[in-house]
């Protein structure tokens, strides 16, 4: 009973100019939303379908391309190539110069990924093999020194450092009760 | 400055002295009589100046008495040149002693080498 009233009340408000909360609950929308026919829909399969999906996503007919239809639920989506924000020319005037993208221009699945704070996708400056072998080769190199000036230290030529009290036997943490092994040095 | 590592590595490997190991021979070997080294700190003196274990050696009454000295006069940080040269004369010294110890048995090591080659070749 409450709820029929209510929705003739939010029915009332719609009249005027409500979006938001208004809209949602009693299902009818204002026309700062979006209009059904920007929404993206169903995979095209005839070429008309495509042609009326390209041009509603601003794009030409050659150059659109949906996602394959894997029930993955891209519908006709455009299947844009995956270029970070990075790629784009930094001198030219784009309308939103930190999108580095014009108005009306179609958006990536992924753009919030690509955009110029997150992932990147423009090429290294030295190809991707040439960088493994010269990182692995300098670390496999400093490796391989470190395990020689273990094998082989370098030391000065002095013998060890002679120490009193039966090499500090006590200090070290020996028994007290036990005798320790007598150690005698001599000058030289 | 590397001729011994040389040594070591590469033309006497079986002679030169090892610093990981213990030297063989017999301390007297070679003297007529040998000096035993004198500590002059006693040990309850070392524990009461709480010195680290590295710092314990045959230097040691020279430090405390270095260390008596700062204490004493500071905040005056040049006061104490004479017992810091006595301590650094004696570390000297000590480590000099250390060289002649590594030179003696690299040398009875030779030694040693030419009386099994003598020994063989008769």
């Amino acid at each position: 009973m409450a709820g029929v009233g209510f929705r003739r009340w939010a029915q009332a408000l719609c009249r005027g100019n409500g979006s938001g909360i208004s809209a949602l609950v009693s299902g009818c929308r204002a026309a700062s939303g979006v209009s059904k026919g920007s929404l993206p829909g169903p995979y095209p399969t005839t070429p008309e379908e495509k042609a009326a999906a390209a041009k509603k996503y601003n794009m030409t007919v050659e150059d659109y391309e949906p996602y394959p239809n894997k029930g993955e639920g891209y519908g006709d989506y455009p299947n844009l190539p995956e270029r970070s924000q990075h790629e784009r020319d930094p001198w030219y005037q784009w309308d939103h110069p930190d999108l580095r993208r014009n108005w009306g221009e179609p958006i990536h699945w992924d753009f919030d990924m690509y955009i110029r704070n997150r992932v990147d996708t423009s090429p290294s400056p030295v190809s991707w093999s040439s960088m493994c072998k010269q990182l692995f080769g300098f670390i496999g190199f400093m490796l391989f020194m470190f395990y020689l000036g273990e094998k082989f230290p370098s030391y000065q030529p002095v013998a060890a450092k002679q120490y009193p009290y039966n090499d500090l036997y006590l200090e070290k943490g020996g028994d007290p009760e036990k005798e320790p092994e007598e150690v005698k040095h001599y000058e030289i | 400055m590397g001729a011994h590592l040389a040594r070591r590595y590469i033309t006497e490997t079986d002679t030169e002295p090892d610093p990981a190991r213990k030297y063989e021979f017999d301390p007297q070997l070679g003297f007529d009589e040998r000096k035993e080294r004198e500590m002059v700190a006693n040990q309850e003196q070392m524990n009461l100046a709480q010195l680290p274990l590295e710092q314990r050696d045959y230097c040691a009454h020279h430090l405390l008495k270095l260390m008596k000295c700062k204490r004493d006069n500071w905040p005056n940080f040049l006061a104490c040149k004479h017992e810091r040269h006595d301590w650094d004369y004696c570390e000297h010294q000590d480590y000099v002693m250390r060289m002649k110890e590594y030179e003696r048995e690299r040398r009875l090591q030779l030694r040693k080498k030419r009386i099994e080659a003598q020994a063989e070749a008769a």
